[in-house]
């Protein structure tokens, strides 16, 4: 096939013509592309890293006893349902605790001497608790005031609220000695810790403790649960917890699903407003530039039409250029783009966004669009009258 | 002679020009738009966090350690040290009166309930204001309490009016008791009761998802009135819009040199507001609530970042597809360069010319491009926020700066080669 032979040597010699302006031409459109890729790729993983980011918030769900109608202060429900919970919501693992309740008469003393006399002696609330997935600091997040890492073999380990702290001077190193109406148990301070909130008048210690001095084995008083998702995957999540334990109560801490609904909200609303908008305005510029080079190209479709060449074979001739061009530029600067958004994941969430296979292929299309729109202008050039061009006119 | 080498150059091809102005113009309204979005937005979603509730826990200092479990205090009424009511109006009148969105005391005691015609049964009572107004020292007013720092608060019916017998169930309470909107309970504080209060009307359900669920909500008056405890409450919630931590305002402001100290409370850290209200609440301990600040910091940090870079690419965009524009349109004037050359032109003269016209197109495109942008960052604030991001000069001054740079920077390297153009062999048409 002479013609087709024909047609790729001219497009080949119309790229070769100018090396500059192949450069330029290259330049924009695989700009185009690099944004395009980036930014939506950016979107696509950005959303999903922003629900794992509002876990930092904690808890968003609480698991507890029915409240009965004599219920008595503190009902309790067994430990097993902790680990009967569904341990993940769409492949992200949940975390949960287990806490159990009590109030202790608690006594301070300097030293593993118990029988010295003691610091401070008051009615305190113990909080037992045992956890499944991540640490206690993801479920009520806290600061860790003063801390020290005792290893004290055959004694428990506790940690104390500021405000504890702060009634009974107690420091870390120190002991507490908690007693019950029938049993007692003591540990050694490990993290003083501040919450802001009622656990902050309360002392942590495992749920083996709590359960010992209050001789409720294997029962807890309530579950507080860290799912995360977008906000119809938590409630999805939490009616089908409600289905699996039918016997608890299951509510969302609506402080946290409702305030952080309205924020997610927003904050998607405004990273795909500018990025719609950035994709937008970026396409309309590549496209300016794009007409811009295409309609120098005057002379050689006067010379083209002059030799005999049609109008829409001309035509074909220049669309297939810009396809070319935009071909090279989407697959260049898409792959760059791609990079460029794992890089800027990991600047801003500190892991690099996962590629989306998708992205590349749409980012890809869009500016092989943008290079024949751009192109476009030429249809105009079919109505060129080849003599008027040789003479320097128009 | 110059001027009118440049005017005739835009009026001879006119296409050019207007093709390189609109690649210009919608490049700067990208980076106008996305730069003023980015510019508002962290202050914007400060406020819209503050939906998460208040971020400052004001109790008393000299206090026994409360016996507090979920959210609910067991200790008796005379346990345990209380606060004034008359000191909250100070808090508008601290250094960061105007980041303290609101504020809402609450005295919680254990009480005995008697709906009309069931059983008494306990719960815990909180007396708080729904919405209060409280007089400034300064002789003005604020309107707080629940209903600006609870926003997640939601009541079915209507809150109670401060001093009538009104008062709101939680809705967990009124499931259990059968109470309704309309139906009269009676409320008794202490050991055993000797005679049945006069009954309070029920306004209205709360649902809040917290332990308020449980309980019977008045008026702080009346609940003042309940628990003898004229003008004083336990607990006070403050909302206040904050700066995100970082590693300055983390640090504790007793090891700062004066200098420091003076930066650090003049930034709206959550611990330098803190500080501040206790300044002027004497006898009071603030506390940061952990769970919220943290949070909160973290997320807008991240937000903020996240829009700072996408701003970042899009100028980068603009500024390679603009740059690509010019390069192109100086390109093309290889002819025009030789014969200007021939007739005696230095380059440094062509390459003036040639400059001035891009910084004049870049001027005017920019300015488009700046307006245009404008009115996009407008459409967008009022879509997400409901407000247009505030105007601002900087904006301007970048985004005209920028188009000038970017177009000079477009054309040099084409310009640079222009220069070194032996003008015989362009004039032939080689």
């Amino acid at each position: 096939m002479p013609d087709r032979k024909m047609f790729w040597r001219i497009i080949r010699r119309l790229l070769a013509a100018n090396r500059g302006r192949l450069f330029v031409i290259l330049l924009a459109l695989g700009a185009g592309a690099a944004i395009t890729a980036a930014l939506l790729n950016l979107q696509v993983d950005a959303t999903r890293r922003l629900t794992t980011e509002f876990r930092t918030f904690g808890a968003n769900v609480i698991v507890s006893e029915h409240q009965s109608e004599q219920a008595s202060r503190s009902p309790t429900m067994p430990e097993s349902v902790l680990d009967g919970l569904p341990s993940s919501n769409n492949n992200r693992s949940i975390s949960a605790a287990a806490f159990l309740y009590a109030t202790v008469e608690a006594t301070v003393y300097a030293d593993e001497q118990i029988g010295t006399k003691p610091l401070w002696s008051g009615p305190v609330i113990v909080a037992g608790y045992r956890y499944i997935g991540n640490e206690l600091g993801n479920l009520i997040p806290y600061k860790v005031v003063d801390g020290k890492n005792t290893v004290v073999r055959d004694t428990d380990i506790c940690d104390i609220g500021e405000q504890v702290a702060k009634q009974s001077h107690a420091r870390p190193g120190e002991i507490f000695k908690l007693r019950t109406q029938n049993a007692e148990a003591s540990c050694v301070i490990s993290e003083l810790r501040s919450f802001g909130g009622s656990e902050d008048s309360q002392i942590f210690v495992s749920m083996k403790t709590a359960q010992g001095l209050t001789g409720l084995t294997k029962q807890v008083s309530l579950l507080q649960l860290s799912v995360p998702g977008t906000p119809a995957q938590i409630d999805a999540y939490i009616a089908e917890l409600k289905g699996k334990l039918p016997d608890v109560d299951v509510r969302p801490i609506r402080q946290f699903t409702e305030g952080e609904a309205k924020i997610y909200n927003r904050i998607s609303g405004i990273l795909s407003a500018t990025v719609a908008l950035v994709l937008v305005l970026t396409g309309l510029c590549v496209m300016a530039a794009m007409t811009n080079v295409a309609m120098e190209r005057r002379n050689d479709v006067g010379l083209m039409k002059a030799i005999g060449g049609a109008t829409r074979r001309v035509l074909r001739l220049f669309l297939a250029e810009a396809a070319l061009l935009g071909l090279t530029g989407g697959v260049l600067g898409a792959a760059v783009g791609i990079l460029l958004s794992m890089w800027l994941g990991k600047a801003v969430f500190g892991i690099a966004a996962r590629p989306r296979l998708i992205v590349y292929p749409v980012a890809v299309a869009l500016t092989i669009i943008v290079a024949i729109a751009g192109a476009y202008p030429l249809r105009r050039l079919a109505n060129i009258r080849p003599a008027a061009v040789f003479r320097g006119e128009a | 002679m110059f001027l009118r080498l440049v005017a005739d150059s835009f009026s001879r091809r006119p296409r050019h020009k207007l093709l390189t102005g609109a690649a210009l113009a919608l490049g700067m309204a990208v980076a106008t738009a996305a730069l003023s979005v980015s510019l508002d937005v962290g202050d914007r979603l400060a406020r819209e966090f503050r939906s998460l509730g208040a971020n400052l826990l004001v109790t008393p200092q000299v206090d026994s350690l409360p016996l507090e479990i979920g959210g609910v205090d067991y200790r008796p009424v005379n346990a345990g040290a209380y606060l004034p009511e008359s000191d909250l109006g100070k808090l508008k009148t601290i250094f960061w009166r105007n980041n303290i969105v609101a504020f809402a005391p609450m005295l919680e005691i254990q009480a005995h309930v008697l709906p009309m015609g069931g059983n008494w049964s306990d719960t815990s009572l909180i007396g708080t204001w729904a919405e209060h107004e409280v007089s400034l020292p300064n002789g003005g007013t604020f309107s707080t309490g629940v209903v600006k720092s609870n926003p997640w608060w939601r009541i079915d019916g209507r809150w109670f009016s401060e001093n009538s017998k009104e008062c709101v169930v939680g809705i967990d309470f009124a499931r259990k008791n059968g109470i309704k909107v309309g139906d009269f309970l009676s409320i008794s504080i202490g050991g055993y009761v000797t005679k049945i209060p006069a009954p309070e009307k029920v306004t209205g359900i709360l649902s809040s998802g917290g332990p308020e669920d449980n309980a019977v909500i008045v008026s702080l008056s009346t609940a003042q009135i309940l628990a003898a405890k004229r003008s004083q409450y336990r607990k006070l919630y403050v909302s206040a819009l904050t700066k995100p931590e970082d590693d300055f305002g983390r640090r504790d402001p007793h090891s700062m040199t004066p200098t420091e100290l003076e930066r650090w409370s003049c930034s709206p850290y959550v611990s330098s507001i803190a500080y501040s209200i206790k300044q002027v609440l004497p006898g009071a301990n603030v506390r940061v609530i952990r769970r919220v600040a943290e949070g909160e910091g973290a997320i807008l940090t991240r937000v903020r970042t996240l829009l700072w870079l996408v701003t970042f690419a899009s100028l980068l965009a603009a500024a390679l597809a603009v740059g690509a524009s010019s390069a192109a349109s100086v390109i093309e004037r290889r002819t025009e360069i030789g014969l200007m050359k021939a007739l005696g032109a230095g380059s440094g003269t062509v390459g003036f010319l040639l400059a001035a016209e891009q910084l004049l197109l870049a001027l005017v495109g920019g300015g488009l491009g700046y307006a245009l942008g404008i009115l996009l960052a407008r459409l967008v604030g009022q879509k997400i926020f409901g407000v247009a991001p505030e105007f601002s000069f900087l904006v301007l001054a970048v985004i005209v700066g920028l188009a000038a740079v970017v177009t000079l920077l477009g054309s040099a390297i084409p310009l640079r080669r222009a220069s070194r153009y032996e003008p015989a062999p362009i004039l032939r048409g080689e």
